[in-house]
């Protein structure tokens, strides 16, 4: 009994599929184009949607902001309108009351500041106060240095961390900028870090235009009290969001005297809500890629099918006297079926392979200072998964054709043309 | 007794029945060297399909080396006509995108026999016809003798019984034909193979030792014809 695979099988088949390399050309094109198309577009998808998370750089996925706002409803006595703020006894009282909550770590900022080294060398820049804890809320991504730790806090040092344009306006010599002392507004402070993150999200301003300072000595420094201007606080792991923020709306509310319906008396900035609305978005894409790709494919696949038929048609002498000098009907079926297979993974693999290298050349052109802005890549497993499906669409593609094959009898290869 | 036939009845279908043979009893000994001649539409083609178990026939017996040769699988159909029988066809049917060893060889591949011992087979057959240094050309590039020698190698690799050639000088001019039909005699007398040949030319059945008329489908006169006399000693074309 011969083996399913040797290389003299083999060799049958890409003689069959060699000696006519135009019309094999041809045909593999359809399914290279369908491929193709699905490998780019997902690739290309994926990178995309990197793309806009990093607008949210930094931020984890299910964090919430809130954000001190007027009244707008009278409560308690209190006319509507009325203007309150955030304070420390709230992130105590939250995290006692509210216990899905991971991280409550409070902000303050303030803006428009002047950051200078020297007196020719200044920045504008939102000096911002915060606890080592906020790196929970957003990571910093550090090019030199640590992050503020607690110790930092506690002893209230002049320490600071500064963005990515602050670094880059102050020290555009490069370098580390590490121990080097800065002036705002007549304080010194001496960097520890340099944060890299590039979001966009600018709910206190974005990170890259930040000079991030102990939340007790901003305190101290700006007179600001109990005051404090942002609380983020994130969830513990598998707690949803949108089901803790209620609660917390009505913690905060009860302690500041605000009417529980008052809609506008403060506002909460779920990321998870964003992260789920651009997770959505990007599962619609994912779906109509797959369509449009798999559409195309299937074209590419008939047309191999089709061409196959034709060339089925075409071959019936030489099939016959296959017939003839001894091969079995299933001998034809594994060849045609084979020949198929062939023909459609070669081409579905160069497809992969094409698109894999387009992909890294638009890598190529993404990337900025040595670092890659999006991955575009098709992941691992969906190329898998795409080989896996080539091989089957190449035997479905042969199936009617080998059927077609077997039906020839050896005494057709006798009929003179 | 090699071949056996008895009753054979076989009526196509297409539209409207055509009876094509009405009764075939024909018997062919071992080492016999004849022709099956009748005009085009007398029954032979039918009849050599049949012996080549290339066709099934509806009523009778037909006996293969003491073998029923009846309701076979195709595979075992397959398998009867590649160790049994070889073919040597009027338009040679090699196989064009082949070489000419690449087409004697592919009998022994369907048996799944080495490439190796593959090769040397189909280059010792090749030796023994003369085609040694056509080995490695493709039909395209061969004149019409030397294809059809090539088709015989193909039709010897697998050491059949018998050879059952269809007008195997059809398509060749009469200086090839003789050769083709020296060829098939030598083989006969040297190896005592058995062969038949097709033919609708009487020169061509001068050369075999018994003529079998066919005529509307049964078998009319048997010719012993051992002194080649029959049709005046030539090939005519």
């Amino acid at each position: 009994m011969k083996k399913w695979f040797d290389t003299d099988t083999f060799r049958e088949i890409l003689d069959s599929i060699l000696r006519n390399k135009s019309r094999s050309l041809l045909t593999g094109f359809g399914v290279f184009w369908g491929v193709f198309m699905l490998m780019l577009l997902t690739g290309g998808g994926q990178g995309f949607k990197q793309l806009l998370m990093k607008e949210f750089d930094g931020f984890a996925q299910n964090t919430c902001i809130v954000i001190a706002s007027s009244t707008s409803k009278p409560y308690k006595g209190f006319e509507k309108g009325r203007n309150w703020n955030l304070d420390y006894g709230d992130v105590d009282r939250l995290k006692n009351m509210v216990p899905e909550l991971e991280t409550v770590s409070p902000t303050v900022s303030l803006w428009g500041k002047t950051v200078s080294r020297d007196e020719y060398t200044s920045s504008r820049a939102v000096v911002k106060g915060a606890r080592a804890d906020y790196a929970n809320i957003e990571t910093p991504k550090l090019k030199y240095g640590r992050w503020l730790n607690d110790a930092d806090n506690l002893q209230e040092r002049k320490v600071c961390v500064i963005g990515k344009r602050v670094y880059e306006e102050l020290f555009p010599e490069g370098g580390s900028p590490l121990g080097k002392r800065l002036s705002v507004d007549g304080s010194y402070y001496t960097v520890v870090g340099v944060n890299w993150n590039e979001g966009d999200i600018s709910v206190d301003g974005r990170a890259s235009d930040s000079v991030v300072i102990p939340i007790n000595q901003a305190k101290r420094a700006y007179n600001l009290g109990n005051t404090i201007h942002l609380l983020c606080f994130t969830a513990k792991p598998g707690i949803t969001m949108s089901d803790v923020t209620p609660r917390v709306k009505e913690v905060i509310a009860r302690r500041h005297l605000l009417d529980p319906t008052d809609e506008q008396a403060m506002f909460l900035l779920n990321t998870q809500l964003i992260f789920g609305i651009v997770d959505n978005l990007f599962k619609g894409i994912n779906f109509l890629i797959w369509l449009i790709g798999l559409g195309t494919l299937l074209a590419g696949v008939i047309g191999v099918s089709n061409i196959m038929m034709v060339s089925v048609k075409e071959r019936t002498t030489e099939i016959g006297i296959r017939r003839a000098i001894g091969a079995t009907p299933n001998q034809i079926l594994g060849q045609i079926i084979s020949e198929s297979i062939v023909l459609t993974l070669v081409a579905g693999m160069s497809a992969i392979v094409f698109s894999v290298l387009i992909l890294s050349g638009v890598e190529l052109a993404m990337t900025t200072d040595g670092m890659l802005k999006a991955p575009f890549q098709v992941p691992f497993w969906t190329a898998v998964l795409a080989a896996v499906l080539l091989a089957v669409l190449g035997v479905v593609a042969g199936l009617m054709p080998a059927a077609r094959a077997m039906q020839i009898k050896p005494v057709d290869a006798m009929r003179d043309e | 007794m090699l071949i056996e036939l008895k009753g054979i009845h076989k009526t196509y279908d297409n539209g409207q029945p055509l009876h094509v043979l009405k009764g075939i009893d024909l018997n062919i000994e071992k080492g016999e060297f004849v022709s099956i001649m009748g005009a085009s539409g007398s029954g032979k083609s039918t009849l050599l399909n049949i012996l080549g178990i290339l066709d099934n026939y509806d009523e009778g017996t037909y006996h293969l080396g003491g073998t029923l040769i009846k309701d076979l699988s195709e595979r075992q159909s397959a398998d009867y006509r590649n160790r049994m029988i070889g073919f040597v066809f009027q338009s040679f049917n090699l196989i064009s995108f082949k070489t000419a060893v690449e087409n004697v060889e592919l009998p022994l591949y369907y048996q799944g026999v080495g490439r190796k011992k593959r090769h040397d087979m189909a280059m010792e057959y090749l030796e023994k016809l003369g085609l040694t240094q056509w080995a490695s050309h493709f039909p395209n590039e061969m004149s019409g003798g030397q294809k059809q020698r090539v088709a015989i190698a193909r039709a010897l690799i697998t050491k059949p019984q018998i050879i059952l050639a269809d007008e195997p000088t059809g398509a060749l001019d009469s200086k090839t034909s003789v050769e083709v039909m020296q060829l098939l005699k030598q083989l006969n007398q040297e190896e005592g193979l058995t062969i038949i040949v097709v033919t609708h030319e009487g020169g061509v059945a001068n050369e075999t030792d018994k003529i079998i008329h066919i005529k509307d489908g049964i078998i009319g006169e048997i010719e012993e014809n051992r002194s080649h006399s029959a049709w005046g000693g030539s090939i005519i074309k």
